[in-house]
């Protein structure tokens, strides 16, 4: 297995437009780094730089310290699974698995031993004769994974292997590749714009956003510690509250007042945002739907803060619980309640927020004050 | 009332297929099926093309056998067939590995290598023609190989694969876009490149367009007739006489309209045999996509 270092990595194309800037990464073994963002971030095309498909127009790639840049994709010792399993269609689910080292001239002996072992973990024994066209597109999406595995490699590069597979598989496919990751102990790197595939797998994610890295850290941290408003909006589901406020002081606390509502910060955040010289300005403060608190629900020893007036929009029966989306003066919020809260579509009802878990971000900036 | 209405409207149109389609068919049949079906008769009879004639039952397929002129015209078109489809094959392949490829102009080549086709097949066999008998000559200081009973056949050869390149080459370029870029990508991280690549990727996956040139050009090769005409007139000495150009020099000229009738038949059955063998056995090369 391998370590991978990133520096300065950069993808400029002949029309001028930079699609990855000065990317810097260090990949310790055994990883599994999670490649995050919205589409045409440059996640996918970071991921190609390092498989040596797209050239790299600046900067340096290192696998175990060797500087690859001009290395031939065969020989940086990489295997890849396509968003497309880029399976061989001519071949049997056998040859494709057994193509890579066959081209390698193993020995017939040691082909067939690797191609069964990885049958058996993929549970792809019974498919070995059969044509990627009589394959499901789970099954494909195992062969691909198979004839990565088959080739033992220092690094597996995997290109949003999940997204062409119903919603059911993935959950199932998400399951079997942590477990192969495990058992693997390999070196993984990730592509994917599912931030739920990205919270289970990764051990560290990589929030990526116009070509220019965001924040790379591990999944909880990423969660509760968001470094600007774009990871704290991209990472969780549903989505971060997000309201103007502007920051006041009364009796020696620091308040956020938005519309009519004024909710007081506890003093930990209080004190940043004063010393930093945020009094008396808008800033943007964002709250976790779980951290909303419905006036129905147990307050489970939270410190809340003071309730303030809404009116539900839209009511969400998710199953074991419940969303509503509601207005409030000054702006918009969603909560989680239990499925047996009462609360309904129209009614008036009084919410709370977690005041630890209330992030605070520079309006101008975007970047994360205090969380 | 609503299904009323439907089938009037499906009945209506179904009048414009069947106006479009018959007028088409009554000519297909008057100037194909008909005479198909009379020059299989004429085949069992001794006609001359004009005048008289008595029936001969099988006599004319007997004799042919034992016809040397028409030996050698079978033997000469087949070897230039099988040569000529040959070496359009392999020319049309790597011209269109070469314009599939990511060069500049790569729309002007294919444009340029396209021209042949648009050109008649009497007119290239003229140019051809003033080309071996001129041009080639004052270049080499050695005579005109169209004057040559040995190697005239080469000069044909050369004419049929230069003309037939170009729509050969448009089929494989076809063939080659359709083969997925990720399939590539993949092969290129388990070392498929250059002529692994080749050889165990777009080879298998563009036998389609293999099977669909191999057919093709293999019958419009044995058809060969305008070349000929145009470069040769089946000398010298009947060295480049090709079962076409006999059929229609003898059959038309020489007063054997039924014995080439004859010819024409076993003719059309021949390819008919060949275009379904070589089908077949392509076919069984294909991979199952």
């Amino acid at each position: 297995m391998a370590t991978l270092s990133l520096e300065h990595i950069g993808k400029k194309y002949p029309n001028g437009f930079e699609g990855v800037k000065d990317f810097n990464l260090e990949i310790a073994d055994k990883e599994f780094i999670i490649f995050v963002g919205p589409s045409g971030c440059g996640k996918s095309t970071t991921l190609r730089m390092i498989a040596g498909l797209e050239t790299i127009t600046s900067g340096t790639l290192k696998i175990d310290g060797r500087v690859v840049n001009d290395v031939e994709p065969k020989d940086r010792d990489i295997a890849m699974v396509f968003q497309n399993y880029a399976l061989y269609p001519h071949m049997t689910v056998y040859d494709n698995m057994a193509f890579p080292m066959k081209l390698r001239k193993a020995s017939p002996e040691d082909i067939d031993k690797a191609v069964h072992e990885a049958a058996r973990i993929l549970d792809l024994e019974k498919l070995l004769d059969r044509k990627p066209s009589a394959l499901s597109g789970g099954q494909r999406q195992r062969v691909a994974m198979g004839r990565a595995i088959v080739r033992n490699p220092k690094v597996y590069l995997m290109d949003e292997p999940l997204s062409n597979l119903d919603a059911k598989l993935r959950v199932q496919m998400r399951a079997e590749i942590s477990k192969l990751h495990d058992r693997l102990g390999a070196t993984i790197i990730y592509v994917t714009h599912d931030q739920t595939e990205a919270m289970t797998l990764g051990t560290r994610i990589v929030v990526i956003k116009d070509g220019v890295m965001q924040q790379v850290d591990t999944p909880n941290k990423l969660y509760s510690e968001p470094v600007n408003l774009f990871v704290a909006g991209f990472i969780g589901s549903p989505q971060m509250n997000f309201i103007d406020a502007k920051v006041g002081e009364a009796a020696g606390k620091v308040t956020l007042t938005f519309g009519h509502n004024t909710i007081t910060l506890p003093d930990s955040k209080g004190s940043v945002l004063k010393k930093k010289g945020y009094v008396g300005k808008v800033v943007t403060f964002g709250i976790r739907p779980e951290d909303v608190v419905e006036q129905h629900e147990h307050d489970k020893g939270r410190t809340l803060s003071e309730a303030i007036d809404a009116t539900v929009t839209v009511y969400e029966l998710l199953g074991s619980e419940a969303m509503i989306y509601g207005e409030v003066d000054g702006g918009q919020i969603s909560a989680h309640i239990e499925a047996t809260n009462p609360v309904r579509t129209g009614d008036k009802i009084k919410v709370a927020f977690d005041a630890d878990k209330i992030h605070v971000f520079d309006k101008d900036t975007e970047l994360a004050i205090v969380h | 009332m609503a299904s009323l209405a439907k089938s009037k409207v499906g009945a209506g149109r179904d009048k414009t297929f069947y106006a479009i389609l018959i007028p088409i068919l009554i000519l297909f049949v008057a100037f194909n099926t008909f005479p198909l079906i009379t020059g299989f008769l004429y085949s069992f009879t001794d006609s001359k093309g004009y005048g008289d004639f008595n029936i001969v039952g099988l006599q004319n397929y007997i004799d042919m056998f034992s016809d040397v002129r028409i030996g050698n015209s079978y033997l000469f078109t087949f070897k230039v067939a099988v040569v000529a489809t040959i070496l359009t094959n392999v020319i049309s392949l790597m011209l269109a590995l070469g314009l599939n490829s990511k060069i500049k102009f790569k729309s002007a080549f294919r444009a340029l290598y396209f021209v042949p086709q648009i050109l008649g097949a009497l007119v290239v066999g003229y140019v051809f023609s003033y080309f071996f008998t001129y041009i080639v000559p004052a270049i080499t200081g050695t005579g005109s190989i169209l004057a040559s009973p040995e190697w005239a056949w080469v000069a044909i050869v050369v004419v049929l694969v230069w003309q037939s390149c170009a729509q050969t080459t448009i089929i494989y370029i076809t063939g080659l876009q359709s083969v997925p870029e990720d399939v590539y990508e993949a092969g290129s991280l388990d070392g498929a490149t250059g002529w692994n690549q080749f050889r165990y990727l777009t080879f298998p996956l563009i036998m389609p367009s293999v099977t669909t040139n191999m057919v093709l050009v293999m019958k419009n090769m044995l058809m060969v007739f305008d070349q000929i005409v145009a470069m040769t007139s089946g000398g010298p000495a009947q060295s480049t006489e090709s079962i076409s150009y006999l059929i229609y020099n003898n059959g038309l000229s020489g007063g054997q309209f039924g014995y080439q009738c004859a010819n024409a038949v076993i003719f059309f059955i021949l390819i008919a045999v060949i275009s379904i063998l070589q089908t077949r056995f392509l076919n069984s090369r294909e991979e199952q996509l």
